[in-house]
């Protein structure tokens, strides 16, 4: 049973490192995409799966990683490799000042005051044109390369963030940083009175889940070489993290990975084929997956449809 | 300018005091926020739109026949579906309703076009003058609609059995289910009756605002803000909190440059958050 885990696992990891050399750009593109919603909503998960706090505001660590990346790399003229942790450690700074104000809140005031923090940040990047750009944006000295190297790189990029990221996921899962946060999720009154100091817990849980956020807006900035901020501080994006990980289950480490797949690839579907319709079948799936499997498609239960979550029998809020 | 700027700003903001109201009744009741409340006073206003342009019917008159469809609406898709994850974590709920946002927005946009559409009244030019403030005629047949359909609103959930089952559940939903109550009904009640407020908000707006697939989406944000200004669980909070945010954008384009007031808007936002979030009245009782 482990050894045909294994090989099956190995012959995964083959396949992902081949596929730039076997499919055309188009592709290629397309699956760096879903990488990168894969990384987004492991990173997202650490907050919000792991430690229950629902935070709609997210993008805001993607969009100052991207700026501050496209920042360093245009006015200061540093290359990538300098502004790439500059990136993180921005995001990390933000998520400490932001998370000591917000994380006493609860439930969806936490989750809207963040998006209001967010929605703030981006009016302030439109607002300071000399810095930004503002609603122009910036366009970022591109990769070298031919078409084809560039697609490589980034490939590999996003696919070393998702690797990055699942690994950091996978050890939170068995550590006690880790049951810290799921115990501040399960019961934070209790977590309190067990020892965890949980202001402290959820700021650092906010931290990590802003750091790779940050990262990947980086990554991101320097891939499409042109950055607004209606882009970069997009809430659709965010609603589609929450799809991902509700798709392949809360608080899970792999679920993520599940989840962007399957949405990111239908999503590409529908757009190219009924672009009048693509909100209302996002839609449509948004509801689906929330009503039929809130646990995630690992554990779609038919017996389970009709009693979820109905009042009194399933789990508390 | 400034004294035109409070009237119309008073005058407009017993609007969002309804608005406030229904989705602070859902947030406060089953502990959901709503984010498809902007898309129901949306349909609110299109069918408006389409019972005056097809069968010229007044929206004032209309707003009956507004309510009691967003009612059905609502309380369909409470009954069937809501209720099947209102227990869950809240970023379900959250997820859901957005869900369910832009779909109606679809729907919307293949019902009417992404074309902006408004009601051109007859007699929408006409007005008083009172020392200089100049009242329109129809934002103040508005503001008297809005505040008659807020009382007859406090009046249900104080006196008749329904409103009180609502109270009741709001505060323990398994002492009311105890005591009799079937809460799954409640709860569509409860979910309908905001719908069809946001309704009648949306017939209100028609003839002074316009409207495309989109606007839901921006008008879920400022019931967030009604609803946080006022507070949850109080009909007269929602209603000073809807006629705050009403002297505070009509005075705000007189005071601060257009480009600052987003910003201001959500700076604000994030410090009530933060300074007081059970809002300027907030209690657990409607």
């Amino acid at each position: 049973m482990l050894k045909k885990r294994l090989y099956l696992i190995s012959l995964g990891i083959l396949l992902l490192l081949l596929i730039p050399f076997l499919v055309s750009g188009f592709w290629v593109r397309l699956v760096t995409q879903i990488f990168m919603f894969a990384a987004l909503a492991s990173a997202l998960n650490i907050i919000a799966g792991f430690t229950g706090y629902a935070a709609f505001g997210n993008m805001i660590f993607f969009g100052l990683g991207a700026y501050t990346t496209a920042i360093l790399m245009t006015k200061v003229h540093l290359p990538f490799i300098v502004a790439f942790p500059a990136a993180g450690m921005m995001s990390i700074l933000l998520a400490i000042l932001l998370g000591s104000l917000l994380l006493r809140l609860r439930g969806h005031y936490f989750a809207l005051g963040s998006l209001g923090a967010m929605e703030a940040f981006r009016q302030i990047v439109d607002l300071w044109t000399d810095l930004t750009g503002g609603t122009q944006g910036i366009t970022i000295p591109s990769f070298p390369g031919k078409p084809f190297v560039v697609n490589t790189f980034f490939y590999f990029a996003m696919l070393a963030m998702v690797v990055l990221i699942v690994y950091a996921v996978s050890r939170l899962d068995k550590n006690r940083l880790g049951y810290a946060f799921k115990a501040i999720r399960a019961d934070e009154e209790a977590a309190g009175v067990m020892g965890i100091d949980t202001t402290r817990y959820k700021i650092i849980s906010w931290s990590l889940s802003a750091l790779f956020t940050g990262l990947v807006g980086s990554v991101y900035a320097y891939w499409f070489s042109y950055i607004d901020p209606p882009t970069v501080f997009n809430v659709m994006w965010v609603v589609n993290m929450f799809v991902i990980i509700l798709i392949g289950g809360m608080g899970t480490v792999f679920g993520p990975l599940v989840g962007a797949v399957i949405l990111e690839t239908v999503s590409e579907l529908v757009w190219s084929r009924f672009i009048n319709l693509h909100l209302g079948i996002l839609g449509t799936i948004i509801i689906l997956a929330v009503l039929f499997m809130p646990k995630g498609i690992l554990h779609l239960n038919w017996k389970g449809l009709v009693v979820h979550f109905r009042p009194g029998k399933g789990e508390a809020a | 300018m400034i004294l035109q700027a409070i009237v119309n700003g008073i005058l407009f903001g017993s609007v969002y005091g309804m608005i406030g109201i229904g989705f602070s009744l859902v947030w406060g009741v089953m502990n959901i926020v709503n984010l498809a409340h902007g898309s129901f006073i949306m349909i609110g206003a299109y069918l408006s739109f389409t019972l005056y342009t097809v069968y010229h019917l007044d929206p004032f008159l209309s707003i009956p026949l507004v309510m009691a469809v967003l009612f059905f609406l609502a309380y369909g898709i409470q009954y069937f579906l809501i209720n099947r994850v209102v227990r869950g974590p809240s970023f379900v709920t959250l997820t859901f309703t957005f869900g369910l946002q832009i779909l109606i927005a679809n729907v919307c946009l293949l019902l009417w076009t992404a074309d902006y559409k408004s009601i051109k009244l007859p007699y929408s030019s006409e007005g008083m003058e009172i020392g200089g403030v100049v009242i329109p005629l129809v934002r103040f047949g508005i503001f008297g609609v809005a505040v008659l359909v807020t009382i007859l609103f406090y009046l249900f959930m104080r006196k008749t059995k329904a409103g009180i089952a609502i109270n009741a559940t709001a505060l323990n939903y398994e002492g009311a289910r105890t005591v009799g109550v079937d809460v799954e009904k409640i709860y569509a009640v409860t979910f309908a009756l905001s719908a069809a407020l946001a309704g009648a908000a949306g017939a209100l707006i028609a003839p002074i605002m316009s409207i495309n697939p989109f606007t839901g989406g921006s008008l879920v944000s400022k019931a967030f803000v009604i609803a946080i200004l006022g507070g949850l669980g109080s009909t007269v909070g929602a209603l000073v909190g809807g006629i705050t945010l009403g002297l505070v954008e009509t005075i705000g384009t007189v005071v601060f440059p257009s480009a600052v007031q987003d910003l201001l808007g959500f700076l604000v936002l994030v410090l009530v958050l933060v300074l007081r979030p059970q809002g300027l009245m907030g209690k657990r009782f409607y």
